[in-house]
């Protein structure tokens, strides 16, 4: 009995060693590995800094020039989001501007806009907005309205106040009911702080899948799978080998998303309200699914080195999709949703993201959690599986 | 130089395994992109609602929420923590609280005041969740400012000027619907098939040195590096282009995304990009000996070009270096000429610039083949 658990542990290490050193023998795999991972989460970090788009210029087309048309652009240029860029006579030349992408939204205000407010008839701004990137059409609208509410504001206190109404009670008259608004986990809805977290899972998704995809497709390519493996293995039961790769890039990956998921964010001030012992918990289980869901496939599709990559590349972007950080999971169509659990990145990401951008616990993701642990269970079982089908195919 | 093409379409007969996988690809992520997004925008987010005034008016909210397109009630909560809860499962995206009491203060002209929570790490959702509750915030107050009025003797048409003296109406420039459909097609489906196209002529040139053919491949192409390298990619210029032009067909036609402005001029750029991404690989597959480290840097570099090309997080609020970074990304010069092209119907006076860098990366391809032609020439004299 003794004898048989200490020659399944030698097997392992055998295999486990035999991994280490095509690892690092072979340079692709270097550079995905510790180049790609090194060198990918700082540089979106650098191109997301600023977090977002403040000062979009725009153009006023001011035809009232009354004395509330004039507040209304005086506090549109206040504004965080936008800055009046230019002042035009007419309709005309702003929109020329805008054909230019000299400015990124026109607000018009109309003739008789101060002649209706007078009247206590409401008065339209009209904007009409560049919407090539969502960033601009949300920021000419966030800034528009919150400049409406102000004036909104402004305009009825002048209205109860021409009629006695003043102070407290004035305020209570156009205000019955008010709310406090609080935006939780991303208070400044900075692009960083969203976009970020995900990514960093997705970079450890796309190198650990297509670094193990190079060596199978290695493997595969030089007809040395089947010589890769222990001769005294090759008959008897391949969970041992499979273990030992496992283990192998369990061994290279902990340090790798300990740096990713934790010393990155942390040098460069990113949300970070997960404790480290949890990020590690959700990340064994991840690594395991990523690691055998790549052996598995790599064993069976990858025929060339390169042919994963060549093939699977364009996927990154349909799996940042399936996550539900952009498109949120309860609005996917059922097939997709479904669809999404086939990758470790989908719960990989939702449960990272709640952890660390929104403080959960692991009681909170334990859905996300399970749903690792059994895509590492199942994928362990067809990467086994996966190297009978290269035992089959080398004969 | 047909000489090679010859022989590239040879290969291409004997394995036609890549090049229906990746149509397969192109037609995944078109499929994909068009059920994902069909929605517009999304519907019926989910919202909660923590009642711990259960009144009346707490009813009444969740009933008009339920009302509304853009979101739903998911749960009603007893108190804050099982919203909060909730909301880092992921069930909710913003909730209302409703204090204690809040009736009561809303009769006696207190100024009652609720809470409302969104949360932002989901953006797209947390945004217009946020929108749509705050909207709903705004109608409570103006439909009790209503009834104030109209029981001081206020006429209806009167009060809407009362309750409402300023207003905003938007319109969106070529995308009049803010659709999501729209706005993620016309660019990532593009940049999917451009990106196949970069890796196929990557890897084809890696193929090359892998199987030590290179040789043979040079003698074809009369020892022109050049010759070489473009016979070879031809083949997937026409076909990556076809596609390209069958995607944006099928999307400014029968989907009705909007084409102001002349749909050659738009097919112009589509293949202009194809064959800016080719000449991208065809550089760094010259520079880079090593073809299967040169096919990762191709790989990131790809992949890198969606982020680039500014259309999510614009470049203008990029830091600078990033800025003129982005020019060295087809996709981005893509993006603008498209922008002009089809939402703002400029023609060629405006788009000129970005035709002309893409047709400029044409360039790269020179020097990829004289780093190529370099190493071929080494290999020849030892």
């Amino acid at each position: 009995m003794l004898k048989r658990i200490t020659g399944n542990l030698k097997d392992t290490w055998d295999v486990f060693a035999a991994e280490v050193r095509r690892v690092f023998g072979d340079k692709t795999t270097v550079v995905i590995f510790f180049l790609a991972t090194v060198v990918y989460p700082p540089l979106y970090y650098y191109i997301y800094h600023l977090e977002m788009l403040t000062e979009m210029p725009v153009a006023v087309v001011d035809l009232s020039q009354g004395r509330d048309a004039k507040r209304f652009v005086h506090k549109l240029d206040a504004t965080p989001e936008l800055t009046v860029a230019y002042r035009c006579a007419n309709i005309g030349d702003a929109e020329q501007l805008l054909r230019e992408h000299s400015v990124k939204a026109i607000f018009l205000v109309p003739k008789d806009y101060d002649a209706l407010i007078a009247h206590q008839r409401t008065g339209t701004v009209t904007v009409v907005t560049d919407i090539s990137s969502f960033i601009y059409y949300k920021n000419a609208l966030m800034g528009g309205s919150n400049v409406l509410l102000d004036e909104m504001k402004t305009t009825q206190l002048a209205f109860q106040a021409a009629e006695g109404v003043t102070g407290e009670e004035a305020r209570t008259q156009i205000e019955p009911v008010a709310y406090d608004d609080v935006k939780l986990y991303n208070p400044g809805g900075g692009y960083a702080s969203y976009f970020i977290p995900a990514l960093l899972m997705l970079v450890v998704h796309q190198t650990l899948f297509f670094g193990i995809c190079v060596l199978c497709g290695d493997a595969n390519e030089n007809r040395k799978a089947l010589r890769l493996i222990p001769p005294r293995l090759r008959s008897r039961s391949v969970y041992r080998v499979t273990l030992g790769r496992l283990l192998c890039f369990l061994f290279i990956y902990i340090p790798i998303t300990l740096l990713d998921l934790w010393i990155i964010p942390y040098l460069f001030g990113m949300p970070q309200l997960g404790r480290p012992t949890e990020v590690m918990l959700l990340v064994l289980p991840y690594v395991i699914a990523i690691t055998c869901f790549a052996m598995t496939l790599g064993n069976i599709f990858a025929r060339e080195r390169m042919s994963m990559l060549l093939c699977c590349l364009f996927f990154s972007v349909i799996l940042f999709f399936l996550s539900g950080v952009v498109w949120p999971q309860s609005n996917m169509p059922r097939f997709w949703y479904v669809f999404s659990y086939l990758f470790p990145s989908t719960p990989g990401i939702q449960g990272f993201v709640r952890i660390s951008s929104m403080g959960a616990t692991l009681h909170e993701v334990r859905h996300e959690l399970l749903a690792l642990w059994m895509q590492a269970g199942v994928y362990f079982a067809s990467a086994c599986l996966s190297i009978r089908f290269i035992k089959h195919f080398s004969r | 130089m047909w000489r090679v093409v010859n022989r590239e379409l040879r290969r291409i007969w004997h394995s036609p395994r890549y090049l229906a996988i990746l149509t397969l690809a192109a037609v995944l992520s078109f499929v994909f992109f068009a059920t994902m997004t069909q929605e517009g925008q999304p519907q019926k987010l989910h919202v909660g609602v923590v009642d711990l005034d259960h009144s009346y008016l707490s009813r009444r909210l969740c009933h008009e929420l339920e009302a509304t397109q853009g979101v739903t009630v998911a749960a009603v909560y007893d108190n804050h923590t099982e919203a909060r809860l909730a909301m880092q499962r992921g069930e909710i995206f913003a909730f209302y609280e409703i204090p204690a009491g809040t009736y009561n203060e809303l009769l006696q002209f207190h100024a009652p005041r609720f809470s409302l929570y969104t949360n932002q790490s989901y953006l797209l959702a947390g945004s217009l969740s946020y929108r749509q509750l705050a909207t709903m915030g705004k109608l409570a107050a103006g439909a009790v400012q209503r009834e104030v009025l109209r029981k001081k003797g206020y006429k209806d048409d009167a009060i809407m000027g009362l309750i409402q003296p300023v207003a905003l109406e938007t319109h969106a420039i070529g995308n009049t619907k803010a659709s999501y459909c729209i706005y993620l097609m016309t660019t990532l489906i593009p940049g999917i098939i451009a990106l196949l196209a970069l890796l196929h002529t990557a890897y084809v040139i890696g193929r090359e040195r892998q199987e030590r053919t290179v040789k043979s491949w040079m003698r074809k192409a009369g020892g022109d590096a050049l010759k070489a390298m473009w016979g070879k990619a031809l083949p997937y210029t026409c076909y990556y282009s076809m596609l390209l032009l069958l995607a944006n067909f099928i999307m400014y036609g029968p989907m009705g995304m909007p084409l102001e402005g002349s749909w050659l001029l738009l097919a112009l750029h589509s293949m202009l990009l194809i064959v800016a991404g080719q000449s991208a690989a065809m550089f760094l597959m010259g520079c880079v000996p090593d073809p299967s480290v040169a096919m990762s840097l191709t790989s990131a570099y790809a992949t890198l070009s969606f982020t680039m090309c500014g259309f999510s997080f614009p470049v203008d609020a990029m830091p600078l270096p990033m800025q003129s970074f982005s020019l060295m990304f087809p996709l981005r010069h893509y993006f603008l000429a498209m922008r002009d092209i089809a939402f703002f119907g400029n023609g060629f006076e405006t788009c000129w610039p970005q035709t002309a860098a893409l047709t400029a990366f044409w360039l790269l391809s020179l020097i990829g083949a004289a780093m190529l032609n370099r190493q071929y020439e080494r290999r020849l004299a030892c």
